[in-house]
């Protein structure tokens, strides 16, 4: 075996044993609240009776063991069971506001990528400092506040983006192919849905992005900087090539393992100000659900959720370490 | 405030969301030269002229999602503008008062054993997919709420048997005498008309629920045209429609969870209505603004304090008393709703018995106690009134001398209370509301012994005697005297405080007209009455 796929088969169980690991640790948080989402499915009418036995065929009146057992069997074959709030199956839910996330979270993912090494590129070399320190100001303003902001200058006060949603009142979605707005318009040709989509994702993406860029733009730049004094780097310039290729040839790559860590640990963050956002923005995606769920204490819905979320933290963790593993041979071994 | 499925509890970062609605309201209130107009006081029993025959879009929003729009599930509040609109009873109450009229029956008796309860149907009536409305069909519809079993079946459970004379006489005989029944039926949760031709043909394997999650097949005004879950409703006007014709074609219903981005949404001209919840110290900004106008309605909306009777200190009567002249009510209720509610003047809420029946009142008296410490919870709401409250029920009993710790619970927390009393905290306050317009539906949950919002365990076996005294008692006068006797004795146990009557106000674009109100049926506005000038 390669070290390369050494490598990706010891992620991938590291990937299982922290989804296990993840189960439990939400499962028996959840027990521990003393919540009786069975009286609010059923309602203050309800008699005694009828409660205990709803209890019963939920599992509810079960060991936390048993119920967890119970849980993780059905999980496994993709039975999350069914949400206490919508009566529907717990995976169409997360199916229909799933896509919503991804191409909000992808859309801000690119946002803050582009902007960090944007950034990033263009501070290393000492210059940019005052798009560095703006990005750092937005940077430390809670996200919930920079959503305000901007909801109030582009939205109320400019009227050049919409404020709420992922399409326009009117607009019809267009034909699902892959839920994603932007790319199932552009698929069938509706240019005028694909504009009204990247309209509104906008501004929840800008808001998502702006903290994450800025920690990869300072993670870059410094990690450039050091790059940028070793020898290999004074011995290109010796060979005359120009500061732009011996940035982005020879220095970029050397300097991408710090970066590249600091976006998957800010994968995390992004995930959970996708709540935050999508709730501002009235986004109908996971976040919204997340929410929801948590209120009304929709045990089964927020498991599927975090095991859903977990889940996507972890791979893309596990593929962050793939990419470093691919940027330093070292980290092979 | 609460109500079963339901969750009002939803802030973010109160206290720096708060600064950021100041900035909010100073940066988006245009400035209109003429106050907006405010209904205050008495709900509207008249619409306004209606634009029949008009067009156009009405854009309104939830804060939350609502849970299904499958009326024989349904059992919140958000969302009890869309079950309304697209489906029908037999019968309802009249915009403002407890008055039960005729809906899609056109009259009915009850007998003198009032065992039975005889409707007569109005004819001409369509369902949403064509088929006639008649009395297989209301059969069809009670039956399936009773198949379906789910919160508001209780309405239905007293039914002893269903008879169908006639294509439009419809007879229903109860196992024994319920009085609320007829308040029941006129229910905003009560039993609505579904078409028995769609039930067949979506039936399934679960009388229709996962079709009726996303659809209608009532007979209301308008039908449910689109329902992305999370995203937003659309209601179309229906065709066929019995009655007057609905002035918008077209109701958009989004879901906006954010407060501050509903105030942006309705100042901007994309949304026509906030329903409840508007932060109160918001609403100087409107009244300056010409575009919009508040509307305050009074509703059900109950502000209760409830205390712990089944563990110590307050198992101790003598310091709940205190507790009640502590806190000082009158002035609670000046400071945090002003003039948008009133002094509870009965534990029954304001309209649904004669409060001179059973009135109740907390006079203020000077208190010292030495330290008592006490655990004080609330359920949160999007207007902060809440909050304001808890906070000042704080102050003002630890100027008395207690010692109280106060966090914000959810819903559905407190309704786990019951099972672990215990551990429950001493206080709780919620704002609650009835399902209908008679005293049963709120003294049987609220006080009653098991009762689903009785969270302390209170239980006083006279007091629901004389409940249940009140509803096998065919005589209103008698039975309305039963349920008095039984709320005054138990406010001498002061096992709750009846603090006080929170009004329903929304903020509505100036430009729409014939707003009416139920006030039992909170955060709900009938659709078909409303019509755009502008």
């Amino acid at each position: 075996m390669t070290g390369m796929r050494r490598f990706a088969a010891e992620r991938v169980s590291a990937l299982f044993a922290v989804l296990f690991a993840l189960t439990a640790v939400v499962f028996v948080l959840e027990r521990q609240v003393p919540a009786n989402p069975v009286r609010a499915l059923l309602g203050t009418s309800a008699s005694n009776a009828s409660i205990a036995a709803k209890r019963h065929q939920l599992y509810l009146d079960r060991s936390v063991t048993t119920q967890f057992w119970h849980f993780l069997a059905r999980a496994v074959h993709g039975d999350l069971g069914l949400s206490l709030h919508t009566r529907r199956a717990v995976r169409t839910d997360i199916g229909s506001f799933l896509p919503a996330t991804v191409e909000l979270a992808l859309t801000a993912a690119v946002l803050a990528a582009v902007l960090g090494v944007g950034v990033g590129l263009v501070t290393a070399r000492g210059k940019g400092r005052t798009t560095r320190l703006g990005l750092l100001a937005a940077a430390s303003v809670p996200q919930f506040l920079l959503g305000l902001v901007l909801l109030l200058v582009f939205y109320s006060g400019l009227h050049w983006l919409p404020g709420q949603g992922r399409l326009s009142s009117g607009v019809a979605a267009p034909p699902a192919l892959t839920h994603l707005y932007t790319v199932d318009a552009l698929l069938h040709g509706q240019l005028g849905t694909w504009w009204d989509a990247v309209k509104h994702l906008l501004l929840p993406a800008l808001t998502l992005a702006i903290v994450p860029s800025a920690a990869i733009a300072r993670t870059l730049r410094s990690s450039l900087q050091t790059t940028m004094r070793a020898d290999y780097i004074r011995t290109a310039r010796a060979k005359a090539l120009s500061e732009r290729k011996v940035l982005l040839r020879h220095a970029l790559r050397n300097s991408a393992q710090a970066p590249l860590t600091m976006a998957g640990l800010q994968v995390g963050l992004l995930l959970a100000g996708v709540v935050v956002v999508e709730d501002i923005f009235g986004f109908p995606g996971l976040g919204l659900y997340t929410v929801r769920s948590i209120q009304t204490f929709d045990l089964p819905a927020v498991a599927g959720v975090s095991l859903v979320l977990g889940a996507s933290y972890v791979v893309i963790n596990a593929l962050v370490d793939l990419a470093q593993a691919w940027a330093d041979p070292r980290l092979r071994v | 405030m609460s109500k079963p499925g339901r969750v009002t509890t939803r802030r973010l970062a109160s206290a720096a969301c708060a600064a950021a609605l100041g900035f909010t309201a100073v940066a988006c209130s245009s400035s209109g030269s003429s106050p907006a107009a405010t209904t205050s006081g008495a709900p509207t029993s008249s619409a306004a002229p209606v634009a029949a025959g008009s067009s156009g879009t009405l854009h309104l929003a939830f804060l939350s999602d609502m849970s299904t729009p499958d009326p024989d599930v349904f059992y919140d509040i958000e969302g009890n503008t869309v079950i309304l609109s697209a489906y029908e009873g037999l019968v309802a109450y009249k915009p403002g008062s407890t008055t039960i009229e005729p809906d899609l029956a056109t009259s009915y008796t009850e007998s003198k054993d009032g065992l039975t309860y005889t409707f007569k149907l109005r004819h001409g009536v369509k369902f949403h997919d064509g088929t006639p409305f008649n009395s297989a069909a209301v059969k069809a519809s009670f039956q399936r709420r009773l198949d379906v079993n789910n919160a508001p079946s209780y309405m239905l459970a007293p039914v002893k048997t269903m008879l169908t004379p006639d294509p439009y006489t419809f007879v229903v005989k109860l196992k024994q005498v319920v009085t609320p029944f007829l308040d029941y039926l006129a229910s905003s949760w009560g039993p609505k008309m579904l078409s028995p031709t769609a039930l067949k043909k979506h039936g399934g394997k679960d009388f229709g629920q996962t079709y009726l999650n996303t659809h209608d097949i009532g007979t209301g005004p308008y039908t449910l045209t689109a329902f992305v879950r999370g995203d937003h409703y659309t209601l179309t006007r229906f065709a066929g429609y019995w009655g007057t014709p609905p002035a918008y074609q077209t109701i958009d219903i989004k879901i906006t969870p954010d407060m501050n981005s509903q105030i942006l949404a309705l100042k901007s001209g994309d949304q026509d209505a906030i329903l409840h919840s508007f932060p109160t110290p918001e609403l100087a900004s409107v009244q300056g603004d010409s575009d919009l106008k508040v509307d305050n309605f009074d509703s059900y909306l109950t502000a209760l304090l409830y205390m712990n009777v089944s563990k110590a200190p307050l198992s101790d009567l003598a310091l709940r008393k205190e507790i009640a002249e502590a806190i000082d009510v009158p002035d609670l209720v000046k400071q945090v709703y002003g003039a948008y509610g009133s002094v509870a003047q009965s534990m029954y809420p304001k309209g649904i018995l004669d409060p001179s029946l059973a009135p109740v009142s907390y006079p203020p008296k000077a208190v010292k106690v030495n330290g008592v410490k006490l655990s004080f919870g609330y359920t949160a709401d999007d207007s902060g009134l809440q909050q304001r409250l808890a906070e000042l029920i704080q102050q003002k009993l630890e100027a008395a001398g207690f010692k109280v710790s106060v966090r914000e619970v959810q819903n559905a927390q407190t309704y786990g209370y019951p099972t672990d009393v215990k551990h429950a905290p001493d206080l709780l306050l919620e704002t609650n509301t009835p399902d209908a317009a008679h005293p049963d539906t709120w003294g049987r949950i609220v006080w009653g012994t098991g009762g689903g919002l009785n969270f302390f365990n209170y239980s006083n076996p006279k007091v629901d005697a004389l409940m249940d005294k009140g509803r096998a008692n065919t005589d209103k006068a008698a039975s309305d005297q039963d349920y008095a006797k039984a709320g005054e004795l138990m406010a001498a146990d002061y096992p709750i405080l009846f603090l006080a009557s929170s009004q329903n106000v929304m903020v509505w674009r100036s430009t729409v007209t014939g707003v009416t109100f139920r006030p039992e049926e909170p955060w709900t506005v009938p659709l078909a009455t409303l019509a755009g000038t502008g």
